[in-house]
C-alpha cells in the first residue's frame, strides 16, 4: 500500500550499500584558494561544497551597521546552477538559499568567538558544487574548516549532520539525496559536538515524537564522528604547512 | 586590489622593458592546470586554474524547441556566475555586470556556425533540439578571466557527451523521444573550431597577454580577441581607455598569434587527458 | 571503498537528466554458506544437510540463478523441491525492475527458512563487484557480475559445488568457458528425480515449431502501429470483455465511445482474453451487426484443426439477423497489455497424451492448452493454470500448470476456488506479521491502566450471534440522575495492537476485512487478536474504546464522550439468550436491568430513525447448518431475528454516527466516512413498475417517501409481498462506500439507507480495517494517540478507501458464492417441492424466489430464444397467461427444485412448476421430497425420512 520504498534492505544495507549508522565518505581539504583569508573544500558522498572566509575586516557599507561588542558574521549561501540534477535557474537569492544563509549564520555565531572582534565583519561564503543530500551539514562543516584556515578563534568545532528514520523504525545517518526523495522525514542538526550542545535543529515532514530521541541521538553521534574527521584533516593540514615552514618537522 | 602610484609605475616600467613583475615576457602565459569531468552529474565539465584564476564549467543538456528563425539549429546558452568566494565584492548581485559581459562575449563568439555548428544539436527540424546550458562558475579572480573562461568552456564542451536518441516517435504535435539510458552510448561534440579568447592588455604603449590582477589594474584598456580556427570571430573592447587604430591592429595581431598557439596547446592537452584520473579540489 | 554509478533518466517534465549515485563496496558481506570458516556466520537459510535432487551432480550443490530463470520460471521456483539457492543482489534488483509481482513472490520464498534461499549482496562485496566497462551493455554487465560471483564462490569454497542456471545461451557459453558449471533450467529439471510436477510448471516460452504451423489467427500490429493508430483516431483502445455464453463473441469498452464495440469470430477476437487492454479497428457502418443471442460453447479438443471453429463461425453468422439492434462492430488488431492472471478450473476429460485442455471456471476465459505428465491425477483435481503465450498458429493459449487445489467438489477445494476467484488474500499470516503480535501471557500493566479509564466495575455485556468468537462490541446502561441514563458502547481496541506501518498493519490494510464463508472464516488479523486479546469475552479484562452517552428517558443525547478504557464484560450473550433475559421478569440482576434499559432506549431510537426516513430493506439471508464432522451442509434456512438484534444494531448505528461527527469535526480533510449515494431515479423503475401492477403507488422521490410507501405496501392475502417489495427496493440501491472526507462535497456524505448526513464504521475493528482507521482518528481527537503522515494524507486515504471498497465487495461476493455452493451441495441428489413467489416476469421465464432457502432461480417457460406455445406474454401487464391461469409478479407458486450437475463447474438449479397446475407444463406434486433415483422408486420414501430425522437430530446439537 504505502509507496515508501524500503530504505534499508533485509540484510541491513542502504540503497548505496551503507549500513544505517554509517556516514558517507568524507574528504576535505583546507586552504584551497589563495585569495580568501581562509578556504576549505569538503565532499560528503557526492555533495561537494567550497567555503571561503574573508576577515575579520572593517565593516563594509558604513560603520552604522557595526556592533560595538562583537563582530558581524555575514554569510552567503549559494548553489552553482549545475549543482542539482535538474538545472537551477539562479544560483542564489531564492528563498531556500536565503534561509540556508540565515541558518548557517546561526550555527556559526554559536561557535565563533565574535566578541574578540568588535566593529568588525567576518564574511563566510559557501558555494555548493554538487547537491546530493545534506547540503546544509556540508556547508556548516566546510565553513568550520574555512574559519579554522582563516585562523578565526572558535569555541569548538561546529559540525552538522542529518538523520532520518528508515522503514518507520531504524534511525539512519547522513541522508543522501536519493533517500531524501524516497524516504520520509529528515532531521538536520548542527551541534558543538565536544560539549554536546545543539545550535540548530530543523526537521522536514514529521514523525512521531517517540522516535525523535533516537533519531536525534543518531544525528549527534554523526556530528561527533564528523568532528573527528575534520579534526584529523586540520591536524594534517597544519602539519603540512608547518613542515614547509620548518617549525613542525620534529614529528617527521 | 589597491595599488599606489609607485607600484603602478613599477608595473608599467617592467612592461616597457619586456620584463613583467612576475618575470614573464609580454606574450607569455602563466601556467595553467586543466581538468575535465569534475562535475560528475553534468554531461560535460572542466576546471581551469590559471595561476590564481579558478574557473569551473559544467554543461547540462535539456530538450527544447528550435528558434523559429533557425529551425535547423540547436541552442546553446552561456551563464556566468561570479561566486562571492572569489571576492566579497561579488556578494549578492555584485558580480552581475562582469558575468553578463563574459556571457555576452561568449554568446557572440559561439554564434557563428563556423565557430560552433549547432545544427548537430537539432533532432527534428523545427520541432526538437538539444539545448546546451554552459554554466560557468568563477571561483577565484587572478586576472585574465576571459581567456580562462574560454579555454574552460572549450574543454567542457570537448568533454560533453550528448545522450543517444534511439527512437523518435512523431504523432501530430506530440513528439516522444526514446533516449538510451546507457552513458557509454553517448556522442561527442565537434569543438575543433570552438573559439579561444585572448585578452590583449595595453599598458603604456605596449600590449601584453594574460595580465595578472596587478597588470589589469594598470591597463588603460584591453581588447578580447576570440579566434575560431584560423579566423577571428569576435572582438570585444573592455576598460575605460581608448585605443589608437594602429594599436588596435597590433593588438589583434598579437591576440591572433597567441590564440593559435594557445589552441594548439589546448588540443594537445585534451588529447592526452585520461578519463580515470583523480581530479578536483582535493589535489 | 567507493564508486559511483551514472545513468540518464527522464524526469517527470520530460527532461533528460544525468543521475549519479554513490555505490559503496564493503568487506563485511559474507557468503552465507554454513560450511564456510572464513566468513562470519550470518543469518542465512542455506543448509548443509539438504540433499540434492538432481542426478547430474553426485554431490550436494548450491544453485545460483540468472535473472531470466526467475522471471520465466517463477512457478517452478515456488515448488519446494529446488532448495539451497543463492540469489544474487544484482539478480534481485533486476527482477524487481522488470516485474514487481514476481519480485514479491521471490521475496516470500526468500523469507521462508525452509526453502534455504540466501541473498548475496554481490554488488557491494569487494571481491565480486566489477566496474561497468565503457560500451558494455547493461545486460552484458549484469551477466558478467553473475559470473564473477559464481567464480568467487567457487574460489571461496573449493569444497562446495556451485551451479549456475541460466536460460541465456550466450551467458552459458561464457560461463562454461570460465569453468563455471552451467545448465539451463530445463536440463536441470529434467534430471531431477520425481520431476513430473516441475516439468508441468516449466513455462512454455520457447515453443518448438510444430509440424502443423498454419496460422490460425491474423497477426497483431506492432506496438508503434497501434499507438500511432490510436493517436490519430483510426484505432481505439479499450478493455476486452468476453461473452460468457458465446466463446466467439465479446465487447471492447472504449472510453471515448458510448457503445462498446462488438467483436465476433476467431479473427475478430484475435487472441484477446477477458480483461486485456486491446486495440480495435471499427468497421464501416454497413458491416455492423447485432450481438448474437445464441449460446456457443467451445467443445474443441486440442489436436483438432480449426474446421470446427469455422463451422461455429458460420453458425454465428447465420444467427445474426435482427437489424434494429446493430452495434458498432470491429476487430481486435493488437493487444496493449495482457491482464492474464492465474485461473481456477479443471481439465477437460477425454484426452490422452501430455497435451491437455484446461477449462477455466470463469466462462469468459478460453480453454488453455497445458503440457502435463500427470493428467490422470489432475483430472480429479481443481487446478490453477496460468497463460504463458498465445502464438498465432495455436487455437488455444499455451499455459502451464501452477498447482492443484484439491479434489473436485471438496469443501476445502471449493473454498479455495471461491477465495481465489474473488481475489481474497487468504494465505497464512507471515512470520513478519506474527512477530508483531504481543507475547503471551498478555498482562495489563500499570502504565496501561494509567492511560485508560478504568471501568471494569461497570456491568458491561456483549450480545452476538451464537458461536461468535470475535466479539467487537459490548454495551452497558445504567440510570443516572433523576430519569437519565448513561449508555456505553465499548468497542475492542484493536488499534492498540495494530500500530501504523507495521507488517501486521499492512497486512490488515491489504486484507481490509474478515471474509466469512459458510464453514470458514478468513481473518483480517491473526487469531490471537481476533478471538482472544481483542475479543471482548465475558469475564476477561480487555482494552476497549468507549463511546459513552448521557441520555434522557426519551433517548435524547445530552452529552457524548469518547475514551479508551479497560473493561471487564460480565457476560457474552447470544441474541436469543439476551432476549430471554429481557423477557424473564423474574431476573432483576444489574445485567438484566441494563439490557432492559438498552432495549427500551433502542426502541425509541429505532422509531425515531424510521420516522426520519431510514429504509428497512430486506435481502434473504440464510444460515446453513453444517455437520460438524463431515462438514456437509445439513439444512439451509433463513436467519432468525430477535428484538435484541435490532437493539444492538441501534446502538452501533448511534455510535457510528456520533464518531463520524466527531472525526469529521477534527479532520475535515481526511476523516474516513461511509456514504451511501442516493440512487438515480431510473434505478427504481422496476420497483415502481412492479408496484403499479399491484395497484400500489411507490413514491421514490426521497428516502423518507420511499420508506413510507414501502411500509404501506401490504396486502393481507399475500403477507410475503411486503418483504418482496423490500427485496426489490434493495436491488435498486447503490453500494455504500468508504471515502476520505476531503475528496467530496458535504452534500455527498449522505447515507441514503440510514437517512443520516454522516456515517462511518467504528464498531467492528476486528473484522474491518476501516474501523481501525476510524479508531486511530478518534484516538487522536481524544488525545489518546498521535497521528502519522499517511493517516492525514488525503491521497493515501483515498487509495486506502479504494482498496477497502474493492475488498469488501469481493468479500461479499465470496460469501454469497460460498452460500451458493453449499446450497448446491445440500440439494445434490434431492428433489423437493417448495413454496415460492414470482419475483419477475420475463419473456420466456419466471424469476422465482424461494424464501425458505433464500434462493432465486429461473423457471424457464420455453427454451432460450424460443417463445412458449403454452404461455402468452403480456409485456404491458407483466404477466404470463396459460389458459385461464395468469401469473403476475409476486404471485405465490409451488415449484419443484432439483440440481443440474451436468456441468460440474457450473451446477445450476432446475425448477419445474407444481402449482398452479398448467396442463402440459406443470408436474404432479411429489407429496414429499425424494431422491432422484428413477430405478428405485419404492425405496425413496424410506430413505428420505431417514435423512430427514438425521437433519433434525443435528439441528438440536
Amino acid at each position: 500500500m504505502s509507496k515508501n520504498k524500503e530504505l534499508i534492505s533485509k540484510i541491513g544495507l542502504r540503497l548505496d550499500g551503507r549500513r544505517a549508522n554509517e556516514l558517507r565518505r568524507i574528504r576535505c581539504k583546507l586552504g584551497v584558494f589563495t585569495e580568501p583569508d581562509g578556504s576549505a573544500y569538503i565532499e560528503q558522498g557526492l555533495t561537494k561544497v567550497l567555503a571561503a572566509v574573508y576577515g575579520p575586516h572593517e565593516v563594509r557599507g558604513g560603520r552604522s551597521k557595526a556592533q560595538h561588542n562583537s563582530a558581524i558574521i555575514n554569510c552567503q549561501f549559494s548553489m552553482a546552477v549545475f549543482s542539482t540534477t535538474e538545472r537551477k535557474k539562479r544560483p542564489r537569492g531564492d528563498r531556500k538559499s536565503t534561509e540556508l544563509s540565515m541558518h548557517l549564520q546561526q550555527a556559526l555565531e554559536a561557535a565563533i568567538k565574535s566578541e574578540l572582534y568588535p566593529f568588525c565583519q567576518i564574511d563566510v561564503y559557501v558555494e555548493v558544487l554538487h547537491a546530493d543530500g545534506g547540503i546544509y551539514p556540508a556547508c556548516v562543516n566546510a565553513a568550520t574548516l574555512a574559519l579554522i584556515d582563516a585562523g578565526i578563534p572558535l569555541k569548538e568545532y561546529v559540525c552538522a549532520c542529518t538523520a532520518s528514520l528508515a522503514n518507520n523504525d531504524i534511525p539512519m545517518l547522513d541522508i543522501s539525496h536519493q533517500e531524501e526523495v524516497l524516504g520520509g522525514p529528515t532531521l538536520t542538526v548542527a551541534a558543538l559536538p565536544m560539549s554536546g550542545k545543539i545550535v540548530l535543529m530543523e526537521m522536514s515532514q514529521r514523525f512521531h515524537l517517540d522516535h525523535l530521541d533516537k533519531v536525534l541521538e543518531k544525528a549527534l553521534q554523526g556530528c561527533k564522528d564528523i568532528k573527528e574527521i575534520l579534526d584529523n584533516a586540520v591536524r594534517l593540514h597544519v602539519t603540512d604547512i608547518g613542515s614547509s615552514t620548518g617549525w613542525a618537522n620534529t614529528k617527521h | 586590489m589597491a595599488l599606489c602610484d609607485a607600484e603602478k609605475t613599477f608595473v608599467l616600467h617592467g612592461v616597457q622593458d619586456n620584463f613583467r613583475i612576475d618575470g614573464r615576457e609580454l606574450d607569455d602565459y602563466r601556467p595553467m592546470e586543466l581538468e575535465t569531468d569534475v562535475v560528475s552529474h553534468a554531461f560535460g565539465s572542466a576546471r581551469l586554474r590559471l595561476a590564481n584564476t579558478d574557473v569551473l564549467v559544467a554543461v547540462k543538456i535539456e530538450l527544447d524547441v528550435p528558434f523559429p528563425e533557425s529551425p535547423q539549429n540547436g541552442k546553446i546558452e552561456f551563464f556566468v556566475d561570479c561566486s562571492a568566494n572569489a571576492t566579497p565584492e561579488f556578494e549578492g548581485r555584485g558580480g552581475e555586470d562582469l558575468a553578463i559581459a563574459i556571457s555576452n562575449t561568449l554568446t557572440t563568439a559561439y554564434s557563428s556556425s563556423l565557430a560552433f555548428d549547432s545544427r548537430k544539436l537539432c533532432l527534428l527540424n523545427g520541432k526538437k533540439c538539444w539545448k546546451l546550458y554552459v554554466d560557468i562558475l568563477i571561483l577565484e579572480c587572478g586576472g585574465n578571466l576571459f581567456d580562462a573562461v574560454s579555454i574552460a568552456v572549450k574543454a567542457a564542451l570537448w568533454n560533453t557527451r550528448i545522450p543517444f536518441v534511439k527512437n523518435v516517435n512523431i504523432d501530430g504535435n506530440n513528439i516522444d523521444l526514446d533516449v538510451s539510458d546507457d552513458l557509454c552510448l553517448c556522442e561527442r561534440l565537434d569543438i575543433e573550431n570552438a573559439p579561444v579568447m585572448v585578452t590583449v592588455c595595453k599598458i603604456g604603449d605596449k600590449c601584453i597577454v594574460d595580465p595578472n590582477a596587478a597588470e589589469e589594474h594598470c591597463s588603460m584598456g584591453s581588447v578580447v580577441v576570440a579566434v575560431s580556427g584560423t579566423k577571428i570571430s569576435t572582438i570585444y573592447q573592455t576598460g575605460t581607455g581608448s585605443l589608437h587604430p594602429a594599436t588596435l591592429t597590433e593588438s589583434l595581431q598579437l591576440g591572433f598569434r597567441v590564440a593559435i598557439r594557445l589552441n594548439e596547446a589546448l588540443s594537445k592537452v585534451l588529447s592526452r587527458i585520461r578519463p580515470d584520473e583523480e581530479a578536483g579540489f582535493l589535489k | 571503498m567507493f564508486t559511483t554509478k551514472a545513468f540518464i533518466k527522464k524526469s517527470k517534465i520530460g527532461h533528460f537528466l544525468k543521475n549519479v549515485r554513490e555505490h559503496y563496496i564493503r568487506d563485511d558481506i559474507f557468503c552465507g554458506v554454513p560450511s564456510c570458516e572464513t566468513c562470519h556466520p550470518v543469518e542465512s537459510h542455506l543448509s548443509s544437510t539438504y540433499k540434492n535432487v538432481c542426478c547430474l551432480f553426485k554431490y550436494n550443490h548450491y544453485l545460483i540463478l540468472d535473472t531470466n530463470v526467475i522471471l520465466d520460471q517463477m512457478d517452478v521456483l515456488d515448488e519446494p523441491i529446488l532448495e539451497n539457492i543463492i540469489i544474487l543482489h544484482t539478480v534481485l534488483k533486476e527482477v524487481k525492475h522488470r516485474s514487481l509481482p514476481i519480485y514479491k513472490r521471490l521475496q516470500s520464498i526468500i523469507d521462508n527458512p525452509s526453502r534455504h534461499f540466501y541473498v548475496f549482496t554481490n554488488d557491494h562485496h569487494k571481491d565480486t563487484y566489477v566496474k561497468q566497462d565503457d560500451k558494455e551493455l547493461i545486460n552484458d554487465y549484469n551477466d558478467r557480475l553473475i559470473r564473477k560471483s559464481c567464480s568467487w564462490y567457487m574460489k571461496h569454497l573449493p569444497g562446495e559445488i556451485f551451479v549456475l542456471l541460466s536460460n541465456d545461451a550466450k551467458n552459458r557459453a561464457i560461463a562454461l568457458a570460465e569453468g563455471i558449471p552451467t545448465l539451463t533450467i530445463k536440463d536441470y529439471i529434467e534430471s531431477v528425480k520425481d520431476n513430473s510436477v516441475l516439468l508441468d510448471k516449466l513455462a512454455k516460452k520457447d515453443i518448438h515449431v510444430e509440424t502443423y504451423t498454419k496460422d490460425i489467427f491474423p497477426p497483431h500490429l506492432s506496438n508503434v502501429e497501434l499507438l500511432t493508430g490510436v493517436k490519430n483516431g483510426k484505432l481505439h483502445q479499450g478493455t476486452f470483455r468476453a461473452s460468457k455464453d458465446n466463446f466467439l463473441e465479446g465487447f471492447v469498452n472504449v472510453d471515448s465511445l458510448e457503445d462498446p464495440v462488438l467483436v465476433q469470430g476467431r479473427s475478430g477476437l484475435n487472441r484477446a482474453v477477458n480483461g486485456d487492454i486491446v486495440v480495435v479497428e471499427i468497421f464501416d457502418k454497413k458491416e455492423w451487426v447485432s450481438p448474437s443471442d445464441i449460446v456457443l460453447e467451445d467443445e474443441g479438443v486440442a489436436e483438432e484443426g480449426i474446421d470446427e471453429i469455422e463451422l461455429k463461425e458460420r453458425e454465428l453468422k447465420r444467427s445474426k439477423k435482427i437489424k434494429e439492434e446493430i452495434k458498432p462492430t470491429g476487430k481486435v488488431v493488437g493487444i496493449i497489455r495482457r491482464k492474464w492472471r492465474q485461473y481456477c478450473g479443471i481439465l477437460q476429460g477425454g484426452m490422452d497424451g501430455v497435451y491437455q485442455l484446461f477449462v477455466p471456471s470463469d466462462r469468459s476465459i478460453p480453454k488453455i492448452r497445458i503440457e502435463t505428465r500427470q493428467a490422470d491425477f489432475l483430472r480429479t483435481q481443481k487446478l490453477i493454470v496460468t497463460i504463458d503465450s498465445w502464438p498465432r498458429h495455436s487455437r488455444y493459449p499455451h499455459g502451464h500448470f501452477v498447482r492443484a487445489l484439491g479434489k473436485i467438489g471438496d469443501q476445502t477445494t471449493e473454498n479455495e476456488v471461491v477465495l481465489l476467484e474473488h481475489d481474497v488474500p487468504h494465505s497464512q499470516f507471515s512470520e513478519e506479521v506474527l512477530a508483531c503480535l504481543p507475547k503471551l501471557p498478555w498482562i495489563i500493566t500499570e502504565k496501561d491502566v494509567k492511560k485508560r479509564v478504568d471501568i471494569r466495575h461497570l456491568d458491561i455485556c456483549s450480545v452476538d450471534p451464537p458461536g461468535c468468537t470475535d466479539i467487537d462490541d459490548a454495551l452497558h446502561c445504567r440510570p443516572i440522575g433523576n430519569d437519565g441514563f448513561e449508555v456505553g458502547v465499548h468497542i475492542a481496541d484493536v488499534a492498540h495492537f495494530i500500530r501504523p506501518g507495521t507488517a501486521i498493519d499492512k497486512e490488515a490494510a491489504s486484507r481490509a476485512t474478515t471474509v466469512y464463508l459458510v464453514n470458514k472464516r478468513i481473518d483480517m488479523v491473526p487469531e490471537l487478536l481476533s478471538s482472544n486479546l481483542c475479543s471482548l469475552r465475558g469475564g476477561e479484562e480487555r482494552f476497549a474504546f468507549s463511546c459513552v452517552w448521557e441520555m434522557d428517558a426519551n433517548a435524547n443525547i445530552l452529552n457524548t464522550r469518547f475514551h479508551k478504557s479497560i473493561i471487564k464484560s460480565k457476560a457474552s450473550f447470544t441474541y436469543e439468550e439476551a432476549q430471554m433475559t429481557i423477557d424473564d421478569k423474574s431476573k432483576n440482576d444489574p445485567i438484566a436491568m441494563s439490557l432492559r434499559g438498552l432495549n427500551k432506549l433502542a426502541k425509541i431510537l429505532k422509531k425515531r430513525r424510521l420516522e426520519n426516513g431510514a429504509l428497512v430493506l430486506a435481502s434473504p439471508e440464510v444460515k446453513i447448518h453444517m455437520d460438524s464432522e463431515t462438514m456437509e451442509p445439513l439444512d439451509v434456512e433463513v436467519k432468525k431475528l430477535f428484538e435484541t438484534n435490532s437493539m444492538v444494531e441501534e446502538f452501533m448505528l448511534l455510535a457510528n454516527i456520533s464518531v463520524a461527527e466527531k472525526i469529521l469535526d477534527e479532520f475535515p480533510e481526511c476523516a474516513m466516512l461511509r456514504r451511501h449515494p442516493t440512487p438515480p431515479s431510473t434505478n427504481f423503475d422496476p420497483l415502481i413498475k412492479a408496484g403499479r401492477h399491484l395497484g400500489l403507488d411507490i413514491n421514490v422521490e426521497c428516502g423518507k417517501n420511499l420508506a413510507q410507501s414501502l411500509d404501506e405496501a401490504t396486502k393481507p392475502e399475500n403477507p410475503y409481498l411486503n418483504t418482496m417489495l423490500r427485496i426489490l427496493a434493495t436491488r435498486c440501491m447503490l453500494q455504500a462506500v468508504y471515502f476520505a472526507s476531503g475528496t467530496l462535497q458535504k452534500e455527498e456524505y449522505y447515507h441514503y439507507g440510514l437517512a443520516v448526513p454522516l456515517y462511518t464504521h467504528f464498531t467492528s475493528p476486528i473484522r474491518r480495517y476501516a474501523d481501525i482507521i476510524v479508531h486511530r482518528l478518534l484516538a487522536v481527537t481524544c488525545g489518546a494517540d498521535s497521528t502519522y503522515p499517511d493517516l492525514l494524507d488525503k491521497q493515501k486515504s483515498t487509495e486506502l478507501c479504494q482498496n477497502l471498497n474493492y475488498r469488501n465487495r469481493m468479500a461479499q461476493y465470496a460469501g454469497r458464492a460460498s452460500v451458493a455452493f453449499n446450497t448446491h451441495l445440500f440439494f445434490k441428489g434431492k428433489l423437493q417441492d417448495e413454496e415460492g413467489y414470482v419475483l419477475h416476469i420475463r419473456k420466456n421465464a419466471l424469476q422465482i424466489l424461494i424464501p425458505k432457502y433464500g434462493l432465486e432461480c429461473t423457471l424457464y417457460l420455453a427454451k432460450k430464444g424460443e417463445s412458449s406455445n403454452i404461455f402468452e406474454y403480456n409485456e404491458e401487464e407483466q404477466s404470463q397467461k396459460a389458459g385461464n391461469i395468469t401469473l403476475h409478479a409476486f404471485d405465490p407458486v409451488k415449484v419443484r427444485l432439483s440440481l443440474d450437475s451436468n456441468n460440474i463447474q457450473h451446477e445450476k438449479f432446475v425448477l419445474q412448476l407444481v402449482s398452479p397446475y398448467i396442463e402440459g407444463f406443470s408436474v404432479q406434486p411429489l407429496g414429499e421430497s425424494m431422491e432422484v433415483d428413477p430405478d428405485k422408486p419404492a425405496s425413496e420414501k424410506k430413505r428420505k425420512s431417514k435423512s430427514e430425522s438425521h437433519v433434525k437430530n443435528k439441528k438440536k446439537n
